[in-house]
């Protein structure tokens, strides 16, 4: 599903969410990286329907969703999983999604329900299927949430930070889940975790202070930090110049991986950069850090 | 259509399954049960009307249970926003007016099942002592203008008002409400009480005892005497529609509001 956002604002009272943001998705995998705060959930609330923007185009398969017409239309090909996705904590799993699945208009009873058990046997949940879900893990609450995104089989998928609060297992389990569902569909993932659109997204983009810093290729990004990623090891104190990226302590000393755009220290050898470093070169670019 | 009954459906379950909804109904109803005193449906002689006798309880049980049904449901609209389900709902192809009149329903009908099954017990304990199957029916009938609408009332006003006020002040403002506006006598102080506009049933209980009596202060002069005809069937059909039309006040008021929200478009230039 085909995505143009042009010149797209929102204000809420005095603060700026979003300042003119520009993007083009075409499918596939899209992952929108930024820090907390940058305007991710806002964007994702819009492109949702749940949240009307201040001004801008946004046309999300050929329907404007500045009108109400255009919004619902795309919410019945819509799957959203929303940042902090609450739960009926008196329902089962089954029931949930029975009661989001009536909401998304699947009235054929045998289908629905043949549906709720197969999407909870793919999240991996058959077994707690009747249990309530107030019991529930984080982890847990998560899968029923990209659950209840798939029903109806929507061809455009939003998720908004899907692994916060996961540990390693379940977020490495989301994200293979997530990357198998892009076939056909177009899944805009929201996170601020750059390793999980190094995993599974081929096209991206970053915001930062509401406006579009970068959008291409993932390879794109990783090349920013081409030339500018080092690699230093040593026992002494770590390096003052450009960002630390990572600190690993071995034998040998701390090997240290550091973005700048000078070598940190006369040791320091180039490296091939990871899509973290080149975040981070972009970032760096956009707004420059105390050096030093 | 779906949308509508599908909430209704779910909330009525949600709601049905509340522990709480069942302790306070069972703690009130029983606190009138054992309180009654000689007025109470008990003391009722053998060979009283069925009709009387359950007009008497319907009495007895819209005193005080219609404070859970307010309780309980003047969190269930903003709920959805404490637990956050209000994004994932609003994402969806439903519009809003189908969600609070899914919410409205279900919950009418949640609360409507302690009150029926309190009626129906009723019934139930009476049959050794008068051996009138006819209780049975004339709980239900009952049930429908006494308690029902009464019900609507509350549910409409307790979904609804505490979406602008904080859930705890409306609580506290309902039962102040509640004991003014339906059992406060108009000679003691203005009130709405004995007005075709009291969701105790005074109206409807005293056209179902049917022996000239008034059930409580129905039709007794007081404040806003044209809210206050005579007890008739008439005024007893004319108090139901009225009770229910009030509920439907704030809830028609509620989805005008978020009707009007959904259509909001924006510029596509600044």
């Amino acid at each position: 599903m085909h995505i143009e956002i042009a010149d797209l604002r929102r204000r809420f009272g005095r603060v700026t969410a979003l300042d003119g943001v520009d993007l083009t998705v075409s499918g596939g995998m899209f992952g929108l990286l930024g820090t907390n705060g940058a305007g991710k959930t806002t964007l994702m609330r819009i492109l949702a329907g749940v949240l009307p923007a201040t001004s801008g185009r946004v046309v999300v398969g050929g329907n404007d969703l500045s009108t109400r017409g255009g919004r619902v239309a795309v919410q019945r090909r819509l799957g959203y999983l929303p940042q902090e996705l609450g739960l009926y904590p008196d329902l089962t799993p089954t029931e949930f999604l029975d009661y989001v699945g009536l909401l998304k208009g699947l009235d054929d009873r045998a289908a629905r329900r043949g549906q709720v058990g197969d999407l909870l046997d793919l999240v991996g949940l058959s077994d707690v299927a009747g249990r309530k879900l107030k019991g529930f893990s984080g982890g847990m609450r998560r899968r029923v949430g990209i659950a209840q995104a798939l029903l109806g089989d929507p061809t455009l998928l939003i998720v908004d930070e899907p692994t916060v609060g996961l540990d390693p297992e379940e977020r490495i389990r989301f994200r293979t889940l997530l990357s198998s569902l892009a076939g056909a569909r177009t899944v805009l993932l929201s996170t601020h975790i750059v390793e999980d659109v190094a995993q599974t997204c081929r096209q991206t983009a970053v915001l930062a202070a509401g406006r579009v810093l970068f959008t291409g290729q993932v390879t794109d990004l990783t090349a920013r930090a081409e030339g500018v990623t080092w690699e230093i090891v040593t026992a002494g104190s770590p390096p003052t110049d450009g960002v630390v990226v990572s600190a690993i302590a071995r034998t040998d000393g701390t090997h240290y991986r550091v973005v700048s755009p000078r070598p940190p220290s006369p040791d320091a050898i180039p490296v091939s950069p990871s899509l973290e470093e080149g975040y981070v070169a972009l970032m760096r670019s956009a707004t420059p850090l105390p050096v030093g | 259509m779906t949308a509508l009954l599908a909430v209704a459906r779910y909330e009525f379950r949600m709601q049905a399954r509340k522990r709480s909804l069942w302790i306070a109904a069972v703690l009130l109803g029983g606190t009138l049960v054992v309180l009654q005193g000689d007025r109470g449906p008990r003391s009722l002689p053998v060979g009283t009307p069925a009709r009387e006798v359950m007009a008497t309880w319907a009495l007895l049980f819209s005193i005080l249970m219609p404070l859970a049904y307010g309780m309980l449901l003047a969190d269930r609209l903003v709920r959805d926003r404490r637990l956050r389900v209000e994004p994932l709902l609003e994402s969806l192809p439903v519009g809003p007016v189908a969600r609070l009149g899914g919410k409205y329903l279900g919950g009418v009908a949640a609360c409507g099942l302690p009150g029926l099954a309190a009626l129906l017990v009723a019934a139930v304990t009476e049959l050794p002592k008068r051996h009138d199957p006819a209780l049975l029916g004339w709980a239900l009938v009952a049930f429908a203008v006494v308690t029902l609408p009464g019900i609507a009332m509350v549910a409409g006003f307790a979904l609804v008002c505490p979406t602008f006020l904080s859930v705890p002040l409306f609580r506290v403002l309902f039962v102040g409400y509640w004991f003014w506006g339906n059992m406060l006598a108009p000679a003691f102080l203005p009130s709405l009480t004995g007005t075709v506009l009291t969701p105790i049933g005074d109206y409807a209980a005293t056209w179902l005892l049917g022996s000239g009596q008034t059930a409580l202060f129905a039709g007794t002069p007081g404040l806003l005497p044209f809210l206050r005809p005579d007890p008739s069937g008439a005024s007893a059909a004319l108090s139901v529609a009225v009770i229910v039309l009030c509920g439907l006040i704030p809830m028609t008021a509620a989805a005008l509001a978020a009707h009007r929200a959904t259509r909001q478009t924006w510029p596509a230039k600044a």
